[in-house]
């Protein structure tokens, strides 16, 4: 064998033993059964779901976002649990939470479709404990070998909240019939979700690494308002119908937002994107009386392909603070007369 | 016997063309530079581990870094201008020596010449690239343990394929180029540093550019500032698959067809 031929050679045991190892640590890794950014508990949520967001808490927190609009509990930046969480189980999202993900089985079933995983490093007897001395009008039971919390439990069963532990670093929570359904599953080893094509396409579409994502398919977007009032005189313009949308975004060291939806055709994803075109058109033509809505205008770009729409929004948090609502000063000054 | 009034057979005529042309390339100055080139993210992997590791936010995760290195170094930068310096040199070199004479009086079909030499530079260059990617991935991504290393083995091994279609397809094209010019250097880097810019223009411009194809192969989307962020389009799979295939053969095939049919004069 010629020496260039050996260097060949060792350069291909190099990444042959790389790829083996890799692919050996995929096997034994839990992490191969997620799918996109959904953890491998995700996949035991119910085969109905139809969209699903998550964030990475600890980006979350510590991003300017969640210092500026998350911290308070009535707050629009406050993502969807948090409160739920520490008055049902006392846990302290910004300490003992990792990631949230959230996931709703369909828009028709209201708020009782919707289920929050919650994963981070908590003390599981001491969360139980806490749950179940310190929250009022909780009860338990068991379901498939798991301990289920009830919340606010009435007559009938109906209508209740409910918590369980998946495992030790994973907690549960919803309405009662989601969490029963999700415990079925991980109990059996089930993973329903996969069997759920267009989602995960969806999931595996989201970009890596995101602080906060969310995807969703047509039955959920059906709520979105197909028609917005035109100019005067014109009457209404028809939102085109989107089958699937996809959400990631950053928030450090500005708002990055991207957003794609998938149109049912090349022409609707062109009247879509040139409805969200006209809709920033608008908002830069206010600039008269608001200065701030140019900037943002200028924020936001909206590209096609095929029946794809791409919205890329990126808002420096200076812009942010402009747009948002002045809160009244604490202790603010009396009247005097 | 072989029958001495025909050429050799394709096949052993490109073995024979690829073991020359693989020793002149492995053992070479070109290559040295090279490796020192495509290893360097190994250097960056092991002093981020050892010192930037405890001083970079982390909100930047390992993960994030190897797609930047992915993206930014390899698939941008220094794999197209490796493709660059070997490709355009397979067959400018042999004039520039004035030894491309006694390789043509070999009974050697032309055709068989510029496919050893082409594979020749296909393992030169996958042989430097490739190991150094997948050190530089395990060093990162096992600098906080090998939590989450699982999940990003499917982007190593996809890494891995572009890196590698990146080569073959720069380097047919820089092939074609260097068997059609006699200085083809300065107009592949205008190629790789101007033309390929469009990649970052809206509409249908990106698509008459190879990386516009080759980081909508990728998954990994590094932040970028200015027009390329926004206008930046990932294309469907299946089309960039098709592309750069396509790109792949009929670059060869006409640097093949060309080499074939031109007649070189050797300056005296």
């Amino acid at each position: 064998m010629t020496r260039s031929r050996l260097v060949v050679l060792s350069a291909l045991v190099v990444v042959g033993v790389g790829v083996v190892g890799a692919l050996g640590a995929l096997y034994f890794d839990p992490a191969r059964a997620a799918v996109g950014p959904l953890p491998a508990e995700g996949l035991a949520l119910p085969a109905d779901t139809r969209f699903v967001m998550g964030f990475d808490v600890h980006r979350f927190v510590a991003s300017p976002f969640y210092q500026r609009f998350g911290k308070d509990r009535q707050g629009q930046g406050r993502p969807p649990g948090f409160t739920e969480l520490e008055e049902k189980t006392g846990l302290d999202p910004e300490r003992d939470v990792d990631r949230i993900v959230f996931a709703g089985r369909g828009v028709e079933k209201g708020q009782e479709g919707g289920v929050l995983l919650v994963s981070g490093r908590f003390d599981r007897t001491k969360l139980s404990r806490a749950i179940e001395t310190e929250t009022r009008g909780v009860t338990s039971k068991n379901h498939e070998g798991t301990t289920e919390y009830l919340f606010r439990e009435d007559a009938g069963g109906a209508k209740a909240g409910a918590a369980a532990f998946l495992d030790d670093d994973t907690l549960v929570l919803g309405p009662r019939e989601s969490v029963e359904a999700t415990i079925t599953n991980h109990a059996g080893g089930k993973a329903p979700v996969r069997s759920n094509a267009a989602l995960v396409a969806l999931l595996e579409s989201v970009k890596p690494g995101s602080t906060f994502w969310a995807v969703g398919d047509q039955s959920v977007l059906s709520r979105l308002p197909l028609s917005i009032p035109g100019a005067a005189g014109q009457g209404s313009v028809s939102l085109p119908p989107v089958k699937s949308v996809v959400v990631t975004g950053d928030l450090d060291p500005m708002l990055a937002v991207e957003l794609t939806g998938e149109a049912v055709d090349s022409k609707s994803a062109q009247s879509l994107a040139d409805v969200v075109r006209g809709l920033v058109a608008l908002a830069s033509l206010q600039a008269n009386q608001k200065p701030e809505l140019k900037e943002l205008a200028s924020a936001v770009s909206v590209t096609t392909d095929a029946t794809r729409v791409h919205v890329n929004l990126r808002v420096p948090y200076e812009l942010l603070d402009s747009l948002a609502p002045k809160r009244p000063a604490a202790g603010g000054t009396a009247e005097v007369r | 016997m072989r029958d001495t009034s025909r050429p050799v057979p394709f096949a052993p005529a490109a073995r024979a063309v690829f073991d020359l042309a693989l020793e002149g390339m492995v053992w070479s100055r070109r290559s040295l530079l090279m490796a020192v080139l495509l290893g360097l993210p190994i250097v960056f992997a092991i002093v981020y581990r050892a010192v930037l590791a405890a001083h970079i936010p982390p909100r930047v995760t390992p993960f994030d870094l190897y797609g930047a290195v992915v993206v930014f170094y390899y698939l941008r930068n220094v794999l197209p201008l490796a493709a660059l310096f070997y490709a355009t040199a397979l067959i400018a070199d042999e004039v520039e020596g004035k030894t491309l004479t006694y390789l043509l009086t070999r009974p050697v079909r032309r055709e068989a010449i510029i496919a050893g030499k082409f594979a020749a530079y296909v393992a030169t260059t996958l042989s430097l690239a490739l190991p150094a990617v997948v050190l530089t991935f395990f060093i990162l991504l096992t600098s906080q343990g090998r939590v989450g290393l699982g999940g990003a083995v499917p982007d190593l091994l996809r890494d891995l394929g572009v890196l590698a279609l990146a080569l073959l397809a720069y380097g047919a094209l820089f092939t074609l180029l260097g068997v059609l010019l006699k200085r083809p250097m300065i107009p592949g880097l205008l190629f790789l540093f101007v033309w390929e810019l469009i990649a970052n223009l809206p509409g249908y411009l990106p698509r008459f550019t190879l990386t516009a194809y080759l980081r909508s192969l990728v998954r990994h989307r590094p932040a970028e500032e200015g027009i390329s962020e926004i206008f930046g389009q990932i294309l469907p799979t299946a089309l960039c698959l098709e592309v750069l295939a396509g790109a792949v053969l009929v670059c060869l095939a006409a640097a093949a067809w060309i080499f074939s049919t031109r007649e070189y004069v050797m300056d005296q």
